[in-house]
């Protein structure tokens, strides 16, 4: 359950200024370790700066959303949702410069396939990355097995992700039995899928717990189709006494619709000269093999 | 340990290839008279101080000729040392021996000792001479170590020597007492039989007693007899049965007093239970039994048949997904 899981206790923020200060920090961090380290040709401008890292990161999890889709046996959205949130954990602590998002995007999609008992073998796996050959399917799986302790160990093995899908079944199913004034819940199902997918792709799974998205999600489709559900969150849920919750809950509400509505799909020219930049330090710098695609 | 053929290295004496588990005749052969062992296994082997084994004959005959040499090592002995083998290898017979007479030295106990790690500390240095002593390993120095050791503790050493021998006084009584108690047993069932077999030819006396003066007809006198007999057999079985209890079963004697310390009495405070209170920061959850009356289970898919046999019931998937909804709907963020 969420109120006791460690997502609550750990990886719920406060708001969106701790998440930019934690990424600020890693950035931080790895500058600092790279300058004192006086490798040749380790200079300021050579790094990424955290916003730049923000394009790239944008970029890749929209490319980890695309291969989960394109998997070859068709993933849970719950797995997918799992997928993106470790993706998103991780480098909230660590800089993109010193993992490479391409190896850890796909070690988050095999973790999170094995965490929730989504049974792919790993040579399936690794055969949905289709433009490999496969030797190259191969070296990536090894990347695979050799980074993925680091990332559990990242995680702080927190591995249970507590993702929207769930909550939204069991409000609709509430809205069903409670809320006959709303007649047909099933057809909000469709935009209520397509906002919680456009969901993941923001910030808002760190900072609020996944019921509230759900309601938010609901709610906002409802609104979309021209229905009216205010009367579900004082009548059902009991709020009508309690106004301070219910404006703490349409608080959150509008904070997730402003973070959906800022989310921008990276601009491919910015994308491409911090891409030059980064396998720029990752060739220098890096350790790691680097794959292609 | 005898009969069993040893195989440990260095330790076969007489045929190689022994191969079987319980060879009797091909044992440790004496290694002088080598054949004797197997022709006569009642034969015994002794051991010596230095630890080499002579079956008995070869004893004799050795100080006969009233010289005292070991055949093996040539240390000089005396009859008297030689003692009746117990175990298949003669070295253990030897470290037994020494070990006896180490302890009668170094004989603390551990309640001599002001901690556990002393205690350690001196019955490793016990086993340390024994085994200098078992392979004659510095002999002399050994020995030398053991009589400054014998001079310091002297008193000690007294001291536990009385209590071992108290001790050992005390387990002697018990003994006794037992070997008492079996006697006396003994011969209160052989006097009880004597009796019973008394009483048996008293009747059949007195049954022919009254055949012959009797007038009373003699199928009820036979009639009579029987009963009797009857009677004795039933007096008899209920006198076996009457074991008689002197003794309770924690093994103190009936009768006598003990005393009885008061034990304290450990007060505590009763233990209550309180359910756990989960705090959800969210609606309440209707309980899993009611939602089928809620009218929950209408809008969740009804479970097959083979999801039943397994225990399922859509109960339980709906009451998840409400739960989950519901957790930390309210939860207070800044």
């Amino acid at each position: 359950m969420f109120h006791i899981s460690s997502q609550k206790k750990y990886w719920t923020f406060d708001n969106e200024e701790s998440l930019e200060q934690l990424r600020y920090e890693a950035n931080q961090k790895y500058r600092n370790k790279m300058l004192a380290s006086g490798k040749p040709g380790v200079s300021d401008a050579v790094f990424l700066e955290a916003h730049e890292e923000n394009v790239l990161f944008r970029h890749y999890e929209k490319r980890l959303l695309d291969f989960c889709n394109a998997f070859k046996p068709v993933m849970p959205k719950s797995v997918v949702g799992t997928a993106i949130m470790y993706f998103r954990r991780f480098y909230l602590n660590n800089s993109l410069m010193e993992y490479h998002p391409r190896t850890i995007m796909l070690i988050c999609a095999y973790l999170s396939c094995k965490v929730d008992e989504f049974n792919v073998s790993s040579t399936q796996f690794v055969g949905n990355l289709v433009q490999e050959s496969a030797a190259g399917q191969e070296r990536a799986l090894e990347q695979i097995l050799e980074y993925e302790l680091l990332l559990i160990q990242q995680l702080n093995f927190h591995l249970v992700v507590h993702t929207p899908y769930r909550p939204m079944e069991g409000l609709l199913i509430d809205i069903k039995t409670r809320y006959p004034l709303l007649e047909n819940p099933e057809s909000l199902r469709k935009s209520v899928d397509d906002f919680l997918t456009r969901v993941t792709l923001t910030d808002s799974g760190l900072l609020f717990p996944p019921s509230q998205i759900a309601m938010t999600a609901i709610l906002n489709s409802a609104s979309r189709a021209g229905l009216s559900m205010e009367s579900y969150l004082t009548e059902c849920m009991g709020l009508k006494e309690d106004k301070e919750t219910l404006l703490k809950m349409y608080d959150a509400m509008r904070r997730i619709k402003s973070l959906m509505k800022k989310y921008e799909l990276p601009k491919p020219d910015e994308v491409n000269a911090y891409k030059v930049k980064l396998e720029r330090v990752h060739a220098d710098f890096g350790t790691n093999s680097n794959m292609n695609g | 340990m005898k009969g069993r053929c040893s195989n440990s290295p260095g330790l076969i004496r007489g045929k190689e290839n022994c191969q079987s588990d319980l060879c009797e005749m091909d044992d440790q052969g004496c290694p002088r008279c080598k054949t004797t062992k197997y022709r006569n296994p009642s034969l015994k082997l002794m051991v010596n101080v230095c630890g080499h084994t002579l079956c008995e004959s070869c004893v004799d005959m050795l100080f006969v000729r009233g010289s005292g040499n070991c055949v093996q090592c040539d240390t000089p002995l005396r009859k008297s040392n030689f003692r009746v083998q117990l175990f298949e290898d003669p070295a253990v017979d030897k470290e037994v021996e020494i070990r006896k007479k180490v302890l009668k030295i170094y004989n603390k106990r551990d309640f001599d000792f002001s901690n556990l790690r002393e205690y350690n500390d001196y019955l490793e240095r016990v086993e340390e001479i024994v085994y200098n002593l078992t392979n004659n390993l510095e002999v002399e120095g050994t020995k030398q170590i053991m009589e400054a050791y014998q001079r310091e503790n002297r008193d000690i050493i007294q001291k536990n020597k009385a209590k071992l021998t108290r001790e050992q006084e005390e387990l002697e009584e018990l003994l006794l007492l037992e070997q008492q108690g079996n006697e006396q047993r003994r011969l209160e069932t052989l006097q009880e039989e004597q009796r019973q077999l008394q009483a048996k030819r008293k009747s059949k006396q007195a049954l022919l007693d009254e055949l012959e003066r009797s007038h009373v007809p003699a199928t009820i006198l036979l009639a009579q007899h029987k009963d009797r007999a009857a009677q004795l057999e039933t007096q008899i079985e209920k006198q076996k049965q009457v074991v008689k209890t002197t003794i309770f079963s924690t093994g103190i004697p009936m009768g006598q007093t003990v005393s009885l310390l008061t034990v304290n009495r450990l007060e505590e405070v009763l233990y209550h239970y309180q359910p756990i209170h989960m705090h959800t920061y969210g609606p309440p959850v209707p309980e899993l039994e009611q939602l089928g009356r809620l009218g929950y289970l209408n809008h969740v898919r009804t479970a097959q048949p083979q999801d039943m046999a397994g225990g399922y019931n859509s109960g339980l998937a709906c009451h998840r997904a409400i739960q989950d909804a519901f957790s930390g709907l309210f939860h207070p963020l800044g």
